[in-house]
């Protein structure tokens, strides 16, 4: 099992040097910062100065040397646009994204699974039939329109939730802002939460549903039930747990983008978070940050991806790796 | 059974969740604004959105009044041209910083100093014209510039003096997000990409605020700030998307307000010899072809004027004599005809598509009325991070869309910049990427650059614009309108600024 993570962690490595070497031949295309940072006043020689102050006359091969030098170093350097280091301008987004990514994950996930195995017990009832249209809705609805049409219902014609921010949140150990403290905070995730559950849900409802419409036609699920075990017991202890493997999968990737990448449902609602400051970012054309924002979504996506991996070991003892 | 126990307990939740409703803080003005300030630190943007936010915390050596923008007053109580370089300021005395410190002249030394560093100022091209500086006493400063800078005190309403002792004790980055000035509000909090907190200076010397919290929220998304304004979550809202001014319109809660903006949007020429644009008939054939008035009707819905010259009416040389050239495409046909081009030329518009108020749309109306008169124009827009710098990187396009607002209320500066021949060694035309040139305007604005009796120099700058026109350097379009959003009955008074900016002690709410 060690030398099976040790493989993938060094795979990952790789991975991160391929993405962030990709990122500084794309930059080359992006717009000269030298001339966004020296300032819409600036005389040409300024322009120059600054290019050369920030190393950024040096082909694009020698500044991502200097790049990743500095970055084995812990120093990922300083935004173009605010001056701070690039790597706590990130981190400190980091709860707001993670609260938000979570619980969309956890919703998606809980309600998915149970959803997927009511609708696979009565395929042919009219709630089933319902709940499976929605989840179509659900797949082909653009984030954009989904956050925008649930804003526009439910805080500008309704007026029941907050249309856009995190509320009140409350500040645990100096660092970590929290939006589970207070009711404010707790309604504010609302629509975000939906916006980002609507795919999500979907994908997981379906996939559960296949799963369970396979699985309950087994053999064993026939002793099962013929044995006179509980409902429950066939359904939740025999035959959800064989479907598990690929729910669990989904999610793994699904959790990994919901961090990373939840950046069109963080622009709409305005939620301070890292794909927000990844937008931004691109179109300030903020070098450092995108480059080291792009590191950490490899990061977090490979180590989600080998944890879900080490979760089948435990879900399926058949699985081992060596 | 469990399931429906735990169903209950879901919708029991969900009510509680909704009756707690919109969060609203009763005694504090909360306002939205569409661009979020990029740093704290006065010195390291000179952005309009950044400087809206810093004029709230910091107060400049001059100010400008939040109703026709004139030049007064700030931490200089008055100021002296002694002669063409040299500026003599006299500064207000018993003004505290917001962590005690008492402001004297050594603290705008530093600040003007802090503006060369290309490693951490936007504001290059200020502090590299300051020659020397000195401070006979503490509340006297007396700076040379390196050539004759006219509009130098015009400028000190945006440079904001911070305190010397505060930023060098102090790491760069957290002078970035934690600012001390000595303006009307302390800074309270800021979490990056969502809010910004102000709490009133009770100390301050133009006496205390009237209103005691402020609260700026940043939302980018026109939608969300349009929901944010009619769902009553903010007080206000600047920045108004034109697409939804109908919607605003209508709705019974809330107000729109609005006035003229001070940037004017233009198409710039250049004049190279051997290409059509050499030749001013062709650049007049161009201004004619073009329709502004249905731009402005149907593009920018009427919440524009026509423009006739880059300057707006408030800056120094504005010529309020010149008219924009009528639409006439018949002439502009002849003109062609005439400049021996019947069937036209070849010639690309770039602009951006993410900087000014349907900008994109503009150009590619501006493209159709040139292909209507047989100029077969194409279309090149792109994001302004990569737009800007092939203009100011210079020679890529002859002829583009762009912006201007003199936030220093002196044309010569458009002029300078934009319209004079590209100079690496003078400085001159850094925004001219058309390089357009014309040596008779460049003298006008020389010399208007070395007259100190103002309105001499008003007079030669109206020359020069009127040169401009004659010359057709450009196309000016129009001047665009600031739109805001008030929610009615909660007592607020608001007078737009010329120039944008939300400066909070100006705001009233009961």
């Amino acid at each position: 099992m060690t030398s099976y993570i040790a493989r993938r962690l060094i795979q990952g490595i790789l991975v991160m040097l391929a993405v962030t070497f990709v990122c500084f031949v794309i930059f080359r295309f992006t717009g000269d910062p030298a001339a966004i940072i020296a300032g819409q006043d600036a005389t040409p020689r300024q322009v120059e100065e600054v290019r050369q102050a920030y190393g950024l006359d040096r082909p694009f091969y020698l500044q991502y040397l200097f790049w990743v030098a500095h970055a084995a170093r812990g120093e990922f350097g300083k935004s173009f646009v605010s001056k701070v280091p690039a790597l706590g301008l990130i981190l400190e987004r980091v709860p707001a994204t993670a609260e938000l990514a979570l619980t969309a994950a956890l919703v998606a996930l809980g309600l998915g699974i149970v959803l997927g195995v009511l609708v696979s017990l009565r395929p042919r009832s009219w709630p089933s039939r319902l709940i499976m249209a929605g989840s179509l809705a659900g797949i082909s609805t653009p984030t954009f329109l989904m956050g925008t049409l649930l804003i526009m219902l439910f805080a500008v014609q309704l007026g029941l939730l907050p249309p856009f921010g995190r509320g009140e949140t409350v500040t645990l150990g100096g660092y970590w802002q929290t939006s589970f403290a207070t009711w404010s905070g707790l309604n504010h995730l609302i629509l975000p939460t939906l916006t980002l559950v609507g795919y999500q849900l979907a994908v997981l409802l379906r996939l559960t549903r296949a799963g369970m419409r396979e699985v309950l036609n087994e053999d064993y699920i026939r002793t099962a039930w013929a044995k006179g075990l509980s409902a429950n017991r066939v359904i939740f202890k025999h035959a959800l747990r064989n479907v598990l493997i690929p729910v669990v999968t989904m999610s793994g990737l699904m959790l990994g983008e919901l961090l990373v990448f939840s950046i069109v449902t963080e622009t709409i609602y305005q939620w301070p978070g890292m794909g927000n400051l990844l937008l931004t970012s691109i179109y300030e054309s903020d070098q450092p940050v995108i480059v080291t924002y792009i590191m950490l979504a490899s990061i977090i996506i490979l180590s989600v991806n080998i944890f879900v991996d080490m979760l089948y070991a435990v879900l399926n003892p058949k699985i081992s790796y060596d | 059974m469990r399931q429906v126990s735990l169903l209950t307990l879901v919708g029991l939740l969900l009510a509680a969740l909704l009756a707690a409703g919109p969060a609203s803080a009763a005694s504090a003005l909360v306002l939205a604004d569409e661009t979020p300030p990029t740093t704290l630190d006065p010195a390291a943007d000179n952005s309009d959105s950044t400087c809206s936010v810093l004029a709230n915390v910091f107060d400049g050596l001059m100010a400008r009044d939040g109703k026709d923008g004139k030049l007064i007053p700030g931490l200089a109580e008055r100021f002296e041209r002694l002669d063409l370089l040299t500026w003599k300021f006299y500064l207000r005395k018993g003004v505290k910083f917001h962590n005690g410190n008492l402001f004297t002249a050594a603290d705008v030394k530093f600040t003007f100093e802090r503006l060369s560093d290309p490693k951490l100022s936007k504001w290059l091209e200020t502090g590299q014209s300051i020659a020397s500086m000195e401070t006979p006493d503490d509340y006297t400063i007396i700076i040379k510039t390196k050539t004759p800078t006219p509009w130098f005190a015009n400028n000190l309403h945006q440079i904001f003096i911070v305190s010397k002792k505060d930023v060098e004790s102090r790491d760069l980055g957290d002078v970035g997000v934690k600012p001390v000035g000595t303006g009307p509000y302390r800074f309270v909090e800021w979490v990056k990409g969502s809010h910004l907190k102000f709490a009133a200076n009770e100390a301050y010397w133009g006496g205390a605020p009237k209103v005691k919290q402020v609260e700026l929220k940043i939302i980018t998304e026109p939608a969300t700030r349009f929901a944010a304004l009619v769902s009553g979550a903010v007080d206000l809202v600047a920045g108004v998307p034109l697409e939804l001014l109908e919607q605003i319109r209508k709705n019974p809660k809330v107000e729109l307000v609005t006035r003229p903006s001070r940037r004017s949007i233009y198409l710039a020429l250049g004049n190279k010899p051997g290409t059509p644009l050499a030749d001013v008939r062709v650049r007049r054939a161009m201004y004619l072809a073009i329709n502004e008035d249905e731009i402005i009707a149907k593009i920018m819905g009427g919440q524009a004027v026509p423009a006739a010259q880059i300057p707006d009416s408030a800056c120094a040389g504005f010529d309020p004599s010149l008219k924009r050239l009528p639409y006439d495409p018949e002439k502009a046909k002849a003109l062609l005809k005439e400049a021996g081009y019947p069937d036209g030329f070849e010639i690309t518009l770039a602009g951006p598509n993410d900087r000014y108020v349907n900008d994109a749309r503009i150009a590619e109306a501006a493209v159709q009325y040139l292909n209507k008169v047989g100029i077969k124009a194409k279309l090149d827009v792109k994001p302004k991070s990569i737009f800007f710098p092939e203009v100011s990187g210079g020679e890529k396009h002859q002829f583009y869309l762009l912006g201007w607002l003199d936030g220093a209320y002196d044309s010569a500066r458009g002029l300078m910049t934009n319209i004079v021949t590209y100079n690496k060694e003078k400085g001159s035309g850094g925004w001219n990427g058309a390089r357009f040139s014309a040596p008779e305007l460049d003298a006008l604005v020389d010399k208007a650059g070395v007259t100190v009796d103002l309105a001499e120099r008003d007079g030669i700058l109206r020359r020069a614009n009127r040169m401009a026109q004659d010359q057709v350097a450009v196309i000016p379009l129009h001047y665009g309108t600031d739109l805001y959003g008030i929610v009615k009955d909660r007592g607020i008074q608001f007078t737009p600024r010329p120039d944008r900016w939300l400066v909070y002690k100006d705001i009233d709410k009961k």
